[in-house]
């Protein structure tokens, strides 16, 4: 199990950090070998059943899943992951309900420390049913529910919980994201100097700090509905001593004025709203955007470029995981949406940024002479080899 | 929000299930609890054995001999009772809240589940019903 290295790690039992390397470990074998397995199993038995009695390939994910569905290797394999996804958070809930007044204590005196790191919330937000009327990822009380006054013990919850979920492979603080892409923006655009910077849907701005740690001279903000997970992303980011700040907002409807922003970025975020938001936030994206501004959002691959099995594979998290709209999200072509948003199609981005932490920091050039091509299993998740897609489009 | 409450621990909506009969995910999350309490009880173990070893102690044999204090038997006894808690924490998922503790709100906006029973009750419903209509009625031979 990975630890977390930064200031506001909880102090743990023996017995609960084995529980918590136990789930990290079942996990792992899960998403390799059992994923493995099934696989197999789809192309050993279910896919030529699927042909004889169709004369063809399964066409789409949705096709491979209900093909698949009966099969015993499907149903173990979602049996066990969904119980491990459950274990992920039980680990963790008993550690941040004991653990959290004094978490609470650790960020009153880190806020003192560091006012640098500013945070505005916004008591009168009304927080979409999105985040309020659902447990996403199976995570008991969601990013956004508060569990007492000044709560942050979501946020706790998911920084620790993404520790197990992750076993290693998302960066020692969860960063690996906003490390890999930021990185690679200043390798590939080494003109390119943004001064302001915004992250959407930040939750607890595990992502967003990198931008500051890439770019030193810029004003990086995160912003999210959750009030316990800004209240804990602000005390993480003061842990780690980095200047970002963030404000409680639906970035549906920023408070910002138009042209304020030279990059505006997410990661794994749009796959959590419906699609009339998705338009919303790329249009809002598009309007704070200056002229010039690149917008960029890491999500996982849209399922017009990959094979229908691996489409089925990724699209297992909307129909079991609690995540609604993440295969709607990705049966939409990002190009499509972009333009929709009012950018231009010819200033279209998309990449596979290969994971710094997986690879090593000299990967880049590999990654900037092959981009665009999305087809694998492998690319956005938790298997063997990691890397993170991305699109966006320059305004 | 000035009461403080007890991080809730089950899922809006309930968890899917996989298997015809939804018991099978029921044993399945019990068998991985009960996984994952033997794996925290072999690191405890090695942790023991470590710092025996390290004190020159050989526990061997001295293991077997001990009889636990009344102390030691009591907070075992609690330990246990945990124990056995999180070993069937999954069938109380379907159960009611408790009268002494506060209900989850319901997830009002988006159901997840369209009647007032966990999906996992749902599926059991409809297996017995198939089940029940499958069945060939009693025939003389």
């Amino acid at each position: 199990m990975l630890e977390l290295q930064h200031g506001l790690k909880l102090d743990k039992t023996l017995d609960e950090k084995a529980r918590q390397n136990f789930v990290s470990g079942l996990r792992a074998y899960i998403l390799n070998d059992m994923a493995t397995d099934m696989r197999t199993a789809y192309e050993a038995d279910v896919r030529p059943r699927f042909e004889r009695q169709h004369g063809r390939s399964p066409r789409d994910g949705a096709e491979v899943h209900a093909a698949i569905r009966n099969h015993d290797h499907f149903k173990f394999y979602s049996s066990l992951r969904v119980t491990a996804q459950d274990m992920v958070w039980q680990t963790v809930l008993p550690v941040v309900d004991r653990e959290r007044d004094a978490l609470a204590e650790r960020a009153g005196n880190l806020a003192k420390q560091r006012p640098e790191v500013k945070l505005e919330l916004d008591p009168a937000l009304a927080v979409p049913r999105s985040v309020s009327a659902i447990d996403v990822h199976l995570m008991p009380g969601n990013y956004d529910r508060e569990h007492g006054p000044d709560d942050l013990s979501a946020g706790a919850v998911y920084d620790n919980g993404l520790a197990v979920f992750s076993f290693g492979l998302m960066g020692q603080n969860l960063d690996d994201i906003g490390q890999s892409i930021s990185r690679f923006v200043r390798a590939k655009y080494p003109g390119f100097e943004p001064r302001r910077i915004l992250d959407l849907g930040c939750t607890i701005g595990h992502n967003t700090g990198s931008w500051k740690d890439t770019y030193p001279q810029a004003d990086v903000t995160g912003i999210d509905v959750a009030a316990p997970c800004l209240r804990y992303g602000a005390a993480r980011a003061r842990a780690q001593g980095r200047a970002v700040s963030f404000r409680q907002m639906n970035a549906e409807s920023l408070a910002y004025p138009d042209a304020s922003f030279d990059l505006v970025f997410s990661s794994m975020f749009l796959h959590e709203i419906p699609r009339k938001g998705i338009a919303k936030v790329l249009a809002e994206a598009h309007r704070v955007l200056k002229p010039g501004g690149l917008m960029l959002h890491m999500e996982l691959p849209p399922n017009s470029q990959m094979s229908a099995y691996d489409a089925f594979y990724l699209d297992w998290d909307s129909y079991y995981n609690n995540e609604p709209y993440y295969k709607p999200f990705r049966d939409q072509r990002p190009e499509a949406l972009c333009k929709a948003a009012g950018f231009d199609p010819k200033k279209y981005v998309q990449f596979v940024v290969p994971s710094v932490g997986w690879y090593g920091e000299n990967v880049f050039e590999r990654a900037l002479a092959a981009e665009t091509e999305v087809d694998s299993d492998k690319t956005g998740r938790l298997a063997d080899g990691i890397q993170w897609f991305c699109f966006g489009a320059w305004k | 929000m000035a009461e403080r409450r007890s991080l809730p621990r089950t899922i809006r909506g309930g968890r899917p299930v996989f298997f015809a009969d939804p018991a099978v995910d029921k044993v399945i999350a019990m068998m991985l609890h009960l996984s994952s309490e033997v794996w925290a009880l072999r690191e405890r173990l090695a942790a023991l054995e470590a710092i025996g070893r390290g004190r020159g102690v050989v526990l061997e044999g001295e293991v077997d001999r001990h009889s636990f204090s009344a102390e030691d038997a009591a907070r075992l006894e609690a330990q246990r009772r945990e124990f056995i808690d999180g070993l069937f924490r999954v069938l109380k998922a379907d159960l009611p809240p408790a009268a002494a503790s506060k209900p989850e709100p319901a997830s009002a906006g988006l159901r997840l589940v369209k009647s007032r029973r966990s999906p996992a009750q749902a599926k059991a419903a409809k297996v017995r019903a198939k089940a029940a209509s499958r069945r060939p009625k009693a025939r003389k031979r």
